[in-house]
């Protein structure tokens, strides 16, 4: 583009005028784009205490965006604690430094597998880590099973012991309660007993 | 200031839910903390903690709990003090800090008598909190109110806000509870959050007589103007210059040829 003197002037002015006028400031409120309204609603049950309270995970874009307290939840009514309310750290932390959204690093992924003895974790699959505790379970059972104690049929085994979870509904805990009392274990407790 | 916080502080547990949802929904980053002997963690605000529960213990072995964050003053200190005017007044009446204009400078954090306003050294921004004025915009409450498993954050009306805190303080004192007051009903003109308080303010850690130095804003008044004039004066001296050449230019104009 060829500029004469004059036009430069000109433009100079023109540039002049449009910066006093555009560098004043604008009588809005400062919006952020929080995508909330395209947000997919997924209600989920808060993992921690055994209080069950709800909350809902927003998805945007097959990414967890936001988690907050489930209003229509009969327990807690839209409010969450310290630790409900960190629910979208599980999966999401911000990067102190540059304060960017990234997956929670120490999340897990895949199952680790310890030997005994070892002091390595080794990676597995699920199919495999399902045949190991069928059959370590088995084994356990066989050999500590007793039908009767002091001339009284028990028919129970004392070394297995299981530990439910506030994060499962109530038809999950009733099956594996289910499911504990016909391998006969009477061991039976809460991550979050209180 | 039409919508105000109201902190019940009798109410509080200090779960501090508010303050790990201040930080879920304005996604700011964790940090790393040590032990201070207070429970209060961390012990002030920062640039990426922008809510905290202020826990004190009493003489009485009875504990204090106050959710603190901004309080949106209607004469703001931060606002008048800023000499590029990266603090200002939303239509919900919240002051929002403008991290664009922001120049780091630190004003706001010397003047501001709550210690509310801090500067980031990594980004060498002021942060603090915003009042959630895009989710007050969209008719939603505060995250902090939101999250409020105990009702001692409420959001609302001035006026209701006011009326509710009185009925509440009128309780306490039959409870026996005979300094309860309210604090925010003047304060700096007025604060954006009304606290609902058992002791005396200091015993919360908050100011008795908030305020702040006049002359800094007197300066900044100055300053401001100066600015603008300096901008004026440029842009004359070019219309000047401009017209200037041109008359020289039509007097002797054979002597130009573009």
């Amino acid at each position: 583009m060829k500029v004469t003197r004059r036009e430069f002037f000109k433009l100079t002015g023109l540039a002049a005028l449009t910066a006093a006028v555009v560098g004043c400031d604008w009588d809005e409120d400062p919006i952020l784009s929080q995508p909330l309204t395209d947000a997919k609603e997924v209600t989920t049950i808060c993992p921690y205490c055994s209080c069950g309270c709800g909350a809902i995970c927003y998805v945007a874009n097959g990414k967890l965006v936001s988690v907050s307290g489930d209003p229509d939840h009969p327990i807690n009514e839209g409010a969450l604690c310290s630790k409900g309310a960190s629910l979208l750290n599980l999966n999401t932390v911000y990067n102190f430094r540059t304060h960017n959204a990234e997956i929670n690093p120490n999340r897990l992924t895949k199952v680790l597998y310890r030997a005994p003895y070892s002091k390595v974790w080794e990676e597995k699959n699920w199919r495999w880590a399902m045949d190991k505790i069928a059959k370590r379970v088995k084994e356990t059972r066989d050999a500590s099973f007793e039908a009767q104690a002091d001339g009284v049929t028990v028919n129970r085994t004392m070394a297995i012991a299981h530990l439910g979870s506030a994060a499962l509904d109530n038809e999950e805990n009733y099956l594996l309660a289910k499911l504990m009392r016909s391998l006969g274990i009477v061991n039976l407790d809460h991550h979050a007993r209180l | 200031m039409a919508n105000v916080v109201l902190v019940d502080t009798q109410k509080c547990m200090a779960c501090r839910g508010c303050q790990v949802a201040c930080k879920d929904w304005n996604r700011l980053p964790a940090g790393a903390t040590k032990f201070r002997g207070n429970y209060t963690n961390p012990p002030t605000l920062q640039a990426h903690t922008w809510n905290h529960v202020v826990f004190t213990e009493t003489d009485k072995g009875r504990w204090l709990f106050a959710s603190y964050s901004c309080m949106h003053c209607t004469d703001a200190a931060c606002i008048n003090v800023c000499p590029v005017g990266a603090v200002q007044r939303t239509k919900s009446g919240t002051v929002w800090p403008d991290g664009d204009k922001c120049i780091g400078c630190g004003l706001c954090v010397q003047h501001c008598p709550f210690h509310v306003p801090q500067v980031s050294k990594a980004t060498n921004k002021m942060g603090k909190c915003t009042g959630c004025a895009e989710r007050v915009s969209q008719g939603l409450r505060p995250a902090c109110v939101t999250t409020c498993p105990n009702g001692a954050l409420l959001y609302g009306e001035r006026g209701e806000m006011m009326q509710l805190a009185k009925d509440r303080v009128d309780a306490l004192r039959r409870q026996g509870f005979s300094e309860a007051s309210i604090y925010g009903d003047l304060e700096m003109h007025g604060l954006g959050r009304i606290y609902v308080l058992t002791e005396i303010p200091s015993a919360y850690g908050l100011p008795e007589t908030p305020g702040y130095n006049a002359s800094a804003w007197i300066w900044q008044l100055a300053r401001r103007p100066l600015g603008t004039l300096t901008s004026i004066g440029l842009f004359s001296g070019l219309v000047v210059g401009f017209l200037r050449w041109r008359g020289e230019r039509i007097q002797h104009k054979d002597n130009y040829s573009i």
